[in-house]
Formats: structure tokens, sequence, C-alpha cells
């Protein structure tokens, strides 16, 4: 089994506060990998980092080998690392067709000048993509709300509509920042199911979340990091039964 | 010809939709106006119009990626000396004279892109204002663009020449050359922005102003979308200002000031920033007409403006075009277009829309 | 040039230096926390002026009352333009760099009208030269110096030490985030926006007896734009350097090139550093805010 993602040494320091702290993190390919942790402890921060948001202050990011620290947002994602975000952040006025369209951005070949020109090889392209954004809808169950205003979603759906643009950038590394937050038990099946296939196509995924219950359900592995630092890895029931981890959380159980 | 129909698509045009059959008739009316307008001294107000609705795209266009941009007038007037010296030093025609300042134009505002657009928000904002009030200096203290009292003499367009009639003059007098000069100029560049905005392009800058950091994480490149965004505005700048130079006749470093630039604001802001075609001609239309009709005091200007932009900022934030819409829906002038397209293709003799099918 | 002529210029570029200073700290305050692009920033500059000349020229009222006077005018209606206007449209970027455009117009015309288009002068309170070495320095511009400096010592114990000096730096950090530590987000703008116009019309006041006072004065935000952008955004520090050396360097061009050219080259200067310094000398790079 290969490591696809290495992060060695890293710190992040925002003035004086470390958010990040020499942390060393590993990722195997078609993984499914859990970060958790007590609120602060900077798991946000280090997605923005491997994410290429911001850069960090020391340590280094390897991706299949090749060296990505301090990467810029959109090389990283050239690179194959997709990510959600916390809050919902979608293109809010556009239909939701339209939000995943955008996220083929970087699968569109066809030079400027033939699409202003109107000419064929552009238009067939267009309408590839279209379908191919039709087909991730249809996978994730969005298909009948096409043409819905990202901004009109339920909850629970504009969260998949996140995941829908990042899988349509064709991944090999998905990042999903707190994916079944706010979400009822329906839906966070839903979403469970949904990432499982997603692994099944071979995506390699860290998933940040609280719901402990999805954590221990869903990822083969389990990293904890806890003020910045790792403070335990392991397998689901190793970490369950480690005093550090439930110290960390102070007796939270974290399940919404 | 059946083939050439297919392969370019051109079917999916839709010859009877009422959206066609409405921007026709607009288009009509627009090329009628010379024969309505009489007085030479509207005519000159029309086509200051024009210009100001250009330059006030340019500023929505910005805008909508994200660039707040005080340096419009800067550009304008980097197209309007570029044209002027073309032809007094150069010995160039207008209509060689026009390009080369669109595109001198976009070539400096890529050298100067290329430094601002990196920058983060507030900064792009600071040093574009920096230009925008360096630039009337430039102008003024270097000779070769005539100092501060400018450049006089500028010469008309060449007359063009078509076969079976008489020569197209470009007279001041009779500003009806100008005029359709302008609309050309304008319809020019609408097209443009419409068809980058159409193609993937339009896609990316869309994303970058919705959420430009959703926009990064699906790899789109912020600072090259921006970029080019900023130079095509600057380039469409320099082309009114091109035209503005041969209209005048004579330039001044004064007629570039900042103001402006914040003068396309206004009339971008009247019409309604969600409106980046129509917005900026109704109103840069309301500002220069209305006044007009009105005879208000020229000297108490600036207050008024100011206070002007205060009130509509607080009040009008949607713009004119902004408050039609909440009240009716969301109609929009290409609806309303539509609509009255619509009404005359099915109240009129059916062989008109025939006649536009046998195209 | 002889030494005399070269500590003249210098003395003269850091008195005028010290009121960019003084500009720049009040300007990056009301970018900072309220974040707003105060473009008319340079009208309250004049207004003081324009204020203290009044009183203690024309009125001739003692020349501390009439300085106390001139800025609390300035800081009232700063707060009065903040309860108005910005605090309405707070968040809504373009609208306040309109809104302060248009103030920036009505102000500056209003005042025209008011005062006319000339300028004014007055005469030296501090007439009199010192003399180090065969040096000539003027007192006034060292007053003035002195003043500028201990008013900037004062901005500094006011943004470290006090409880609002505090919640300003807080709001300029995150605003969502100092309110949770329960500090008034809208009374720390206003009061951000009473201290900056303070700072702003206080150095309009102490510049009229050394320079002139004229309705133009508002142009003066050029300048602090240079400033802030080669001091770097929302910096203290930056903003104090970045002023002297743009005082001293036009004090120079001024000389050597004229005015409008050392704009220029300034300007030039600037855009280049900008090339390579995105956010300014010392400032951060604002954008760079966790998602």
């Amino acid at each position: 089994m290969s490591t696809i993602l290495e992060v060695r040494q890293l710190s992040k320091y925002f003035g004086g506060l470390a958010a990040v702290s020499k942390l060393d993190l590993s990722v195997v390919d078609s993984e499914i990998l859990g970060l958790i942790g007590p609120n602060g402890a900077g798991k946000t921060t280090l997605f923005n980092v491997i994410g290429g948001f911001f850069p960090p202050t020391s340590g280094r990011v390897t991706l299949d080998s090749r060296d990505i620290t301090g990467l810029k947002a959109h090389q990283i994602a050239h690179l194959g690392i997709s990510r959600t975000f916390q809050a919902s952040t979608l293109f809010m006025k556009i239909s939701v067709l339209d939000n995943v369209l955008t996220g083929y951005h970087m699968s569109y070949k066809t030079s400027i000048w033939k699409r202003l020109l109107r000419m064929p090889s552009a238009l067939n392209e267009e309408e590839m993509l279209r379908q191919r954004a039709m087909e991730i809808l249809g996978f994730m169950g969005l298909e009948s709300l096409k043409d819905e205003l990202a901004a009109n979603l339920p909850h629970g759906h504009q969260r998949i509509l996140g995941v829908c643009m990042a899988l349509a950038t064709n991944p090999k590394l998905l990042l999903l920042d707190e994916p079944v937050t706010g979400m009822n038990p329906e839906e966070t099946q839903t979403m469970i199911d949904l990432i499982r296939q997603i692994r099944d196509r071979g995506v390699t995924i860290v998933v940040v979340e609280h719901n402990m219950r999805v954590v221990m359900n869903l990822c083969d592995r389990i990293v904890v990091l806890s003020y910045g630092q790792k403070i335990a890895e392991g397998l689901p029931e190793e970490i369950r039964d480690n005093k550090e981890v439930v110290e960390a959380y102070l007796g939270k159980e974290g399940a919404r | 010809m059946d083939k050439l129909w297919k392969k370019y698509r051109l079917n999916r045009i839709n010859i009877r939709s009422g959206k066609l059959i409405g921007l026709v008739v607009l288009g009509v009316i627009l090329v009628l106006v010379p024969w309505l307008v009489h007085s030479p001294y509207y005519m000159h107000l029309l086509i200051m119009v024009g210009i100001y609705a250009v330059l006030a795209m340019t500023f929505i266009f910005l805008l909508r990626t994200g660039l707040i941009t005080l340096a419009i007038a800067a550009f304008w007037g980097i197209g309007a000396y570029s044209s002027a010296l073309l032809t007094m030093r150069l010995d160039l025609s207008f209509w060689l004279a026009l390009p080369l300042s669109a595109i001198i134009t976009g070539i400096i505002g890529f050298c100067i892109g290329y430094i601002f657009v990196r920058s983060p928000g507030f900064a792009f904002i600071i040093l574009t204002a920096s230009l925008g009030m360096a630039i009337v200096h430039v102008f003024g203290t270097f000779d070769v663009f005539g100092g501060y009292l400018g450049i006089t003499g500028i010469p008309a367009p060449d007359p063009i020449l078509l076969p079976f009639l008489a020569p197209i003059k470009f007279s001041r007098v009779d500003k009806t050359a100008y005029y359709y000069l302008m609309l050309f100029l304008v319809l020019l560049v609408v097209l443009a922005l419409r068809a980058f905005y159409s193609a993937w392009t339009g896609r990316a800058w869309r994303a970058i102003g919705l959420s430009p950091r959703l926009a990064e994480s699906l790899g789109v490149n912020l600072f090259r979308y921006r970029l080019l965004a900023f130079v095509i505005a600057s380039a469409a700048a320099g082309l009114m200002g091109s035209f503005y130079a041969h209209y005048m006749q004579s330039l001044v470093p004064g007629a570039f000031v900042v103001i402006k630039t914040i003068y396309a604001h206004i009339y971008a802001i009247l019409g309604g920033i969600g409106f980046a075609i129509s917005g900026p001609v109704i109103g840069a239309f309301i500002m220069t007409i209305v006044p007009e009709l009105l005879r208000v005091v020229r000297e108490f200007e600036p207050i008024f403006t100011g206070l002007f932009l205060i009130l509509l900022v607080l009040f009008l934030p949607n713009g004119l075009l902004g408050l039609l819409s909440l009240r009716q829906r969301v109609e929009r002038p290409s609806e309303s277009i539509a609509r009255v397209g619509r009404w005359i293709r099915d109240y009129l003799p059916t062989s008109r829309s025939e006649h536009e099918n046998r195209k | 040039m002889d030494l005399p002529l070269v500590v003249q210029l210098v003395v003269n570029g850091l008195s005028m230096g010290m009121i960019y200073v003084l500009l720049a700290s009040g300007f990056n305050l009301i970018l900072s926390t309220p974040k707003i692009l105060f473009i008319a920033y340079g009208e309250f500059y004049m207004l003081g002026a324009f204020i203290f000349y009044g009183l203690a020229h024309e009125l001739e009222l003692p020349l501390v009352v009439a300085l106390c006077l001139a800025t609390l005018a300035t800081a009232i209606l700063g707060g009065v333009v903040y309860k108005l206007i910005f605090q309405r449209i707070k968040g809504h970027f373009l609208a306040m760099i309109v809104a302060a455009i248009g103030l920036m117009m009505l102000m500056a015309q209003g005042t025209m009208l008011v005062f006319g288009t000339h300028a004014r002068g007055m005469p030296s309170i501090f007439t009199g030269m010192i003399i180090v070495g065969g040096i000539r320095i003027p007192v006034e511009r060292a007053v003035l110096i002195i003043i500028a400096l201990a008013v900037l010592v004062g901005l500094h114990l006011l943004l470290q030490r006090t409880n609002i000096g505090r919640a300003m730096r807080a709001v300029s950090f995150n605003a969502d985030v100092a309110a949770l530590q329960g500090v008034n987000s809208n009374r720390t703008c206003l009061l951000t926006m009473v201290v900056g116009c303070a700072l702003a019309g206080f150095a309009g006041a102490i510049m009229t007896p050394v320079f002139a006072v004229s309705p133009g004065m508002g142009a003066i935000t050029f300048l602090v734009l240079m400033v802030v952008m080669l001091g770097g955004i929302g910096s203290m520090v930056g903003a104090i350097v970045a002023g002297l050396v743009l005082g001293v360097t036009l004090s120079f061009g001024q000389y050597s090139v004229g005015g409008g050219v050392a704009q220029i080259i300034f300007f030039a200067v600037i855009a280049i550093l900008i090339f390579f310094r995105p956010g300014g000398l010392l400032g951060q790079a604002m954008e760079e805010v966790p998602p």
C-alpha cells in the first residue's frame, strides 16, 4: 500500500499562535482517513495548508513523492487534491448544474478562440462535460434538482452539491471538511454510502468530522489532533479506547 | 449551404424569438435617431452617453471579478493620447490608429495589471486610485503629450469610401457619422464582452465573482483570469479613448481626472450593477440627458454629485433597474425587449416574420 | 549640496513627513477597524486646518483652544458621518467607497463655496531659529515634529494599553470573534472613526501656521494612499517609516525636479515595490484570512 500524501513536520503559526505544530501525517492510497479532535485542534488549518490556501510556516507536504509545499490553491487542484468547505461554500446565485459544471473548469481543453468562434469542437466538449456533470448529479442523487438555484437547496443537499463539485475535478485525494454536520440521520447515512462509493471509484479520502459514530463507521484509520499536534493514530477500535483522546475531548462525545 | 448551417449550429438561433425581434426594433430606433434628433448639442450628448456607457460597463465587468478599479479614466486617456500621437506624429490613418490604440492600451493594461492584480483588495483600489491621479500629471508634465495645455488639432477620421455612395465624412457640425461610429464601437464592445462571457472564461469569471475561494479550489487561477479581465477592460476603455480624441479633436489632461472614473461608477450604480450592459446605458443616459432637460445649475455640480452619490448608495443600492426588478418579479431589460418583440411578432401581419425567415 | 541645505531639506521633509505619518496612522485605523477605504480623509484634514485658521487667526482665540476646537469638530463630524452613512452600509465595500467619494466631493466643494478658492496664510507662531553648529533649523518645524511625535506616542498608548485600543485591534483582526468576546463592534468602529478623523483635523490644524491653507488641501489623500501602500496596509510602524520617507523624498524632490515629477517618481517606485511585495513593505496581505 503506497502513501499518497505525506505531511512532514508541518507547522503553521498565525502571529504567535501555533495552529498546527510539527505535525507528521501519512495518507495511504485508497483509504478513508478520519481526522478528529476538539475544536481549534487545527484540523481545518491543516486542510487549508494542504489545499494551498496558505503556505505553512515550516514543514513539507508531498503528494505522490512530489513536493507541493507552498503551491497555491489552484495549482494544487490541478495536481489532484480537492476539498469541500465547512460552511456551505457554493456558488449560490447559479443553478445546481452550473455549480457542478464550474467544477469541470480544469477539464475544459478547447482553446478560448475556438469557443469564441463557436466551433463544433468547443460546443461538443461543452456538451460532453454537461453529460458528465449530469452523471455526477445522478450518482449523488441530485439530478432532479439540476436547475434549482444552489441557495434554494436544503442544507443537506447543499453539502452533497459541495461534494459533487469536488468530484468534478477528478481528484486523487479528496478532503472532506465536516460533510455531515447539520444533517439528519437519513441524510447522514446517504452521505456515508456516497463517501464509500467515491472511495470505491479510486479516490483517497480524508474526512474531518465531529460525529463519532460516522467516523468510527466510515474510516479505515483515524488521526487525532489536539492543539495542533497529533496525539493518537490508529484503527477506530484503538482510538475509541485511547485515554488521551477521551481526555482531549473532556468527556464530550461529539455526536451531533 | 445547409451543411454550413448545421456545422455552425446557426439553426439554433430562433429567428422567430421575441428577443431577436425586440433587439432588431431597438436597433432600428437607434439607427433612426439622427433623423429624429436635429440638435447637434443633443447628438453630442448621445455620443457622450455611448462613451460613458462603455466605461461604466468596464467597471461592472471588473467588479464581477472582484476588482474595484479607479483607473478607468486613466486607460481612457491612454487610448486617447495614443491615438492622437499615432495619427499626428506617425501620420497613421485614424482607421489604423483606432485598433492600434486599443491594442496599445491593452498591452499597457497588461503591464500595469501584472503588478496591480497581484495585490489584495484594498491595495488594488489604492493602486488604481494612485494611477488615476498620477496619469494626469504624466500627461501634463511631458511635452510629447502637449503638457497641461494638451493637444489640439487632432484630425477627424478619414472619410469612409463606399462604392456607389458618397464618401462618409466626419464633421463636428453634423455629428451623424460620429454617432454611427459610436454605435458601432459600443456594439463591438458589447459583443466582445458577451462572447467572452459565454465562453468558459465567463464561467470562471462568474465563479471568481461569486466565491473566489471556491473557484480557486476548483483550479481557477484567480490572478490570470483577473488579469485577463483587466486587459480587456483597459483595451475597451482605450478604444473609446481613441474615438473620443478624434471626436473632440483636442485633448487636455484634465479630461481624464479621477472624477471621470467616478462618473463611470455613478452611471453603473445608478443603472444597477446587477445589469452589466443595460445598467450602464440607462445610468449614463439618465445622468447625461436628464440634467440637460431640467437645466440644472452646473456650478454646484460637484456638491450635488457628492450628495447624490451618498443618497444613491444609501437608498438605491440596486440601482434603478434593480428597483424595477423587485416590483415585478425579475424582469430584466432583455426580458422587456423580448416581450415587446413578441407583441410585435404576434400582432403584426405574418408577412413580416416570413420576411425575416427567408434571411 | 552643502550640509546646511541638506539638513534644512531633511528637517523640512521630516516635519511634513510627520504630518503624513499622522494622517497615514489615522487612515490605517479607519481602514483596519471599520474597514472603510476613507477617500474623504483628506477633507477632514483640510477642515481641521480651516477651522483652526478661522478660530486662531480671524477670531483670535487662544491657540490651544483653537486647536482643541478644531480637533473636536472634525472628530464629531467623523462620528456623525459614520453613524449616518457608513454604519448603514457596513460590509458593502463598494457602497462604502462610493459614499466616501461622494462625501469627499461634498466637503471639497462645500469648503470652496464657503471659504473661497484662494490660499490663506497665517503668521508663524514660533519665529526664530535653532542654530546648531552653523545649521539653521526653524523653531516652528521642530515644534511641529515634537507635537506630532507626542500625539503619535499617545496613539500608541491608546492602542496598546487601553481597553478601547484593544477593542479596536480586536475588531480589526476579526469582528465576529471580537463580538464573541463582548466587544461592541458598532461602538468600537464609531470610536475608531472619531479618533481617526480627530487625527486628521489635528494634523491640519498644527500644520496651518507652518504651511498655507487652501481648499485644495484635500488632495493630500493621494499622498496618504501612497504612504499606506508603501508602509503596508494596516501597519502602524509602516506608516511611520513610509510617511517620513515620503516627506523627505518629496522635500528633496521638490527642490530638484519639482513636486509633480517627484510624485510620479514616487508612484513608480511604489508600483515596482508592490510587484515584489504585494502587501506593502510591512503590511500583512489582507487576504490571508483562513477560509
